[in-house]
């Protein structure tokens, strides 16, 4: 036990070293696409809370990150009666408007079983796009919102990509150690107590709806934290920006990448940096295999890799790549069956 | 202020695209009831799954087959495809977690959406359907040949297979394994190849689906995207074990979502899907069995 | 905790110090210029996609001759599938990693006006957009670094709304358009062009640009007893468009927006529906039977068998390759009387100063001129109509220039 604390401790300093020294060793614009796949990140290490230590499963989280998108857009943008507000504040406030909808979903969630919270979750990123194409007058329908440039708030010297890259790694650092806190504090032992038993957590008097919705509305709050992350970098929010497929690729790399490692979690952000951001340089390396002919008007083959991989990894490990899909599955497999 | 006001032929046109929308939405639906009465799962992949065969189709019109003699060869590609997929990729996750199986789908969808980018290129194209343009007059309202085509063509499939389950012995068997499992194999039914039949004749329900709707939506990788999630909640709506429930649910469904974004001035076109949508939230917190259900969906 | 904070980020800034260099000029060297673009090269938009395949073409010929002062043309296209966050990652790496001279001919409306503030603030060029999104144009003191090039769609709306009150008799317009800055710049034109007779418009409808079908809304306009149907809609939505029209029974006199009036796209509508459509036109259409001979689509056609790749016998009639020579015409010029000298600020005072009159792939008679504060440099086209499976230009040259 405590070996493992030592160790997970260690890691943690680590990871810390890491993020202070690798700028130094990239170009200005990897620095960028580094701080990209620390956003990402964020958002995963919000959905294994969700769905790893309370284990309901959300379809649906790149919705969350859309609202964080959007409340940073339309802040800094519009502002509270004109008042612009200043990109780097409105990240908590868009975390804090993400979580409040998160609580939101997490209530109904309640009485939904894994399969139905999936579809309705599901049907929450699809869906979500359309509010602010109701709404355009607010939020920018499919034009959008157009940001101010990246900038270096108060008078520091550094440049804008380095910037945002600290801005991003340094946050998602001290929510990775307020998720590290919370699972191996009260909160999580309660959570791990409600995924094994729910009957027997119910009966030591635990109250689950309260677990369960506040780790939805955390997990939320990651989401939309990242997502106003991303805004901020882009200078641009529109309902594409955090696609559907997004939400799904979310849930495909935390299966492949495992809840409890964070290495998992860093593996499976890249992944989804690269299918989202990077796709087209997938399919221009692959088209330079021997005898693999792929033209870019048609784009497919990453999705198509990660597709079979996804299959593949599930059908042969389905205790999961690093024992963490056994924590994933986990807590499901008690609640589904005890039904039929 | 400027949208034309209320006429009766343009609500018997509205109405009768709903029905056809609804069509549509029923096949799908009662795609997703078959797999989820024998699997006990939700197929995420059904719309692409429809979507592949429909492109199989245009491939195969493209080398000079007309569309009726494409049609069979698609029915039976669709089918042995279904069938492959479950005794591939379902059969060694479907005694796990169901979540698992839903990652599968959701691996399955990834995949067969890029590889129809790969094969055949993400842009749209015009799809030769078996219907013409053309209208009829029906009292005095033009309606579209092809929306009627489209209903008639979805309610031939669903009395067959009304037949098929209900009078014949395979029909009966599939009913059987999807109902009791051990009871079905004590009496030799094999519940494996039951399954996977169950979700070949899904794939030739979204084959179909996919066909009927691609002349009017035009061939894309993404054409059942949207169309899936209306298929979700016509599913929930009537009931997700209940084949009848899909049915219903799927034309009930059409017709309200086309008339709400036409008549209702809030919902417009933009709030169709969070409409259908917050339709499915509010069936599973009141109904959670759907119209005509009969599985628990509620739990502790 | 936030010591850790703290000290990470006064770390990061000291490391950041030792930051990259620019050039002089970014993207100018002695031997080439880098020039970027993002344009849809896959999803719905794709086939307009081939006007960057036209420009790398004509850039390859031009580098053939010997390039602009002997500095070939290093083009540089990424798909963006017609989406504008993704127009914005491709812009960001455009500039930022590939260090291009200028953004040139990216598409759409939307993506154009995406990256516009980042581009400008970062006094990156973003030259001949392909969108004729009237603020492009007229904007040119909010955002100097911009400029636009294929006629305004104000002006398109305003000269179809000027040929229904002089053609036709008791007009009841319908409009289908995007909802976006694209649909509705072509319908605010529209209702200038109609002037005092704007109350002709009965019905107006809207659709999302990633709707599924338009059907419901063409229903809903024809059920307004109109016999005048303005279809400003883009790709996959005016063939809809087309479709229901003909599905509904309906035979209004329609009028297609020019970037959809392509004749591939032309040719696979039902034909009663497209016979006797009318569009505007500034670029000589390879499909034409009018152009069929002419020298500058024999030029254009012999650059794509020799330049371009993939190029088959539909190609040689897409008449969007040819509108992307035309703006590669166009940017060599300005390129050239930018100097050897090459920068920048040159780049833009050569394209807000052009008097272009020799470009051999637009309509003879067509002078592209701009100046600085009107940066519209095609203000003039040529009405067509469709029958017999092709666009037959009618009538003289007239103005699209914004007044």
């Amino acid at each position: 036990m405590r070996l493992r604390l030592a160790l997970e401790l260690l890691s943690l300093f680590a990871l810390a070293v890491l993020i202070a020294v690798v700028p130094r060793f990239v170009s200005s614009f990897t620095a960028y696409e580094i701080a990209t796949v620390g956003m990402y990140f964020i958002a995963l290490l919000g959905l294994s809370i969700l769905t790893g230590y309370s284990g309901q499963i959300s379809l649906g989280h790149g919705a969350f990150m859309a609202i964080g998108g959007y409340t940073t857009a339309v802040l800094s943008v519009d502002g509270i009666y004109g008042h612009q507000i200043r990109d780097v504040w409105t990240i908590p406030i868009a975390g804090v408007v993400a979580g409040v909808a998160g609580l939101l979903v997490g209530i109904p969630a309640l009485r939904l079983s894994g399969l139905y919270l999936a579809l309705i979750t599901f049907g929450l990123a699809v869906a979500f796009r359309q509010i602010p194409l109701k709404f355009d007058h607010f939020l920018g329908g499919t034009s959008g919102k157009v940001l101010s440039l990246l900038t270096t708030p108060f008078g520091l010297s550094a440049a804008p990509n380095h910037w945002i890259y600290y801005l991003t790694w340094g946050i998602a650092f001290v929510l990775l150690v307020v998720a590290w806190l919370f699972v191996r504090g009260k909160p999580g032992r309660t959570l791990k107590a409600i995924r094994d038993s729910e009957i027997a957590a119910v009966s030591s008097g635990i109250s689950l709806a309260r677990y369960k919705t506040l780790a939805f509305a955390l997990s939320a709050f990651y989401a939309g934290v990242a997502g106003s992350l991303y805004a901020i970098a882009r200078g641009f929010m529109n309902p594409d920006v955090f696609p559907v497929v997004l939400s799904v690729y979310l849930v495909a790399a935390l299966a492949l990448g495992g809840v409890d490692s964070f290495l998992g979690l860093i593996l499976g952000a890249s992944a989804i940096y690269v299918l989202i951001n990077r796709s087209a340089d997938v399919t221009h390396w692959l088209d330079h295999l021997p005898a693999v002919n792929l033209d870019p008007q048609r784009p497919g083959m990453p999705d198509v890799i990660f597709g079979a991989v996804l299959i593949v990894v599930l059908i042969l490990l389905p205790t999961g790549v690093g024992g963490a899909l056994r924590r994933l599955f986990g807590p499901l497999t008690t609640r589904l069956y005890s039904k039929s | 202020m400027l949208i034309a006001a209320f006429t009766w032929t343009e609500f018997a046109q509205q109405l009768a695209a709903g029905i056809r929308q609804g069509a549509v939405f029923a096949g799908l639906a009662l795609a997703l009831v078959i797999i989820y009465r024998s699997t006990r799962a939700i197929n995420f992949a059904q719309g692409e799954m429809a979507t592949f065969t429909t492109f199989v189709c245009w491939s195969l019109m493209n080398h000079g087959l007309s569309f009726w003699a494409a049609f069979p060869i698609v029915l039976v590609i669709a089918f042995a495809g279904g069938v492959a997929v479950e005794r591939t990729i379902i059969r060694p996750v479907e005694n796990g977690p169901v979540i698992t199986i839903v990652i599968v789908t959701l691996g399955l969808a990834l995949l067969l959406n890029g590889l129809m980018s790969v094969i055949w290129g993400g842009g749209n194209r015009p799809f030769d359907g078996p219907f013409s343009t053309r209208t009829i007059d029906v009292g005095g309202v033009p309606i579209s040949l092809q929306d009627v085509g489209i209903v008639v063509v979805s309610f031939v499939l669903v009395a067959l297979l009304a037949v098929f389950f209900r009078f014949t012995k395979l029909g009966l068997a599939l009913r059987a394994a999807a109902l009791n499992r051990d009871s079905s194999e004590l009496v030799g039914v094999r519940v494996g190849w039951m399954r996977a039949f169950g979700w070949g004749l899904a794939a030739v329900l979204g084959a179909v689906a996919g066909m009927m709707v691609a002349p009017i939506l035009f061939l894309d990788p993404n054409m059942m995207q949207t169309i899936l999630i209306y298929a979700f909640a016509a599913a929930v709506l009537g009931g997700l074990d209940s084949p009848v429930g899909a049915v219903v649910g799927g034309l009930l469904l059409g017709v309200a979502i086309t008339l709400l974004g036409r008549y209702v001035g809030f919902v417009g076109e933009e709030l169709k899907l969070p409409a259908a949508l917050l339709l499915i939230l509010l069936v599973l917190v009141v109904k959670p069995n759907g119209l005509f259900g009969r599985v628990a969906v509620r739990r502790v | 905790m936030k010591a850790l904070l703290l000290s990470l980020l006064a770390g990061g800034i000291l490391v950041s110090a030792a930051g990259a260099r620019p050039l002089a000029t970014p993207g100018v060297s002695s031997s080439e210029i880098r020039i970027g673009s993002s344009v849809p090269l896959s999803g719905e938009a794709a086939i307009a996609g081939n006007v960057a395949r036209g420009i790398d073409a004509y850039f390859k010929y031009v580098n053939a001759k010997g390039g602009v002062f002997g500095r070939k043309l290093k083009f540089t296209y990424l798909d963006d599938g017609y989406d504008p966050g993704r127009a914005v990652n491709n812009t960001i790496r455009l500039v930022q990693q590939e260090q291009v001279f200028a953004m040139f001919s990216s598409l759409g409306t939307s993506n154009n006006l995406a990256v516009r503030k980042l581009l400008n603030d970062a006094k990156v060029p973003q030259l001949f957009v392909s969108s004729g999104a009237t603020t492009f144009g007229r904007d040119g003191k909010k955002y100097p670094w911009t400029i636009g090039y294929i006629p305004p769609y104000s002006e398109e709306g305003a000269i179809y709304g000027q040929y229904v009150v002089k053609k036709i008799k008791k007009p009841k317009i319908a409009v289908l358009y995007q909802d976006d800055d694209y649909g509705r710049d072509l319908y605010a034109g529209l209702r200038r062009g109609l002037g005092k007779k704007v109350g002709a418009i009965v019905s107006k409808v809207a659709y999302d640009p990633t709707s599924a079908d338009v059907q419901p809304q063409v229903t809903q306009l024809k059920a307004s007893k109109a016999n005048v149907l303005m279809i400003f809609a883009f790709g996959k939505f005016s063939l809809q468009a087309f479709n229901a029209v003909s599905r509904l029974g309906w035979k209004p006199q329609i009028f297609v927006n020019d970037v959809s009036s392509a004749s591939a796209l032309m040719a696979i509508v039902p034909q009663k529906a497209a016979n006797g459509a009318i569009s505007i036109v500034f670029g000589k259409d390879p499909a034409a039977p009018a152009w069929r001979k002419d020298k500058g689509i024999r030029l254009s056609q012999s650059i794509l068998r020799q330049y371009g790749t993939d190029i088959g016998p539909r190609d040689l009639q897409d008449g969007y390759y040819t509108a992307g020579m035309a703006t590669a015409y166009t940017l060599v010029d300005a390129l050239k009387k930018a100097g050897k000298n090459l920068t920048r600020d040159g780049i833009m005072r050569a394209a807000t100063h052009l008097n272009e009159k020799g470009n051999p792939f637009v309509l003879p008679g067509i002078v592209v001129r701009t100046t600085p504060t009107s940066r519209f440099p095609l203000t003039q086209v040529k009405l067509q109509r469709w029958s017999a499976k092709a666009w037959h230009p009618f009538g003289k040259l007239l103005s699209a220039k914004p007044r």
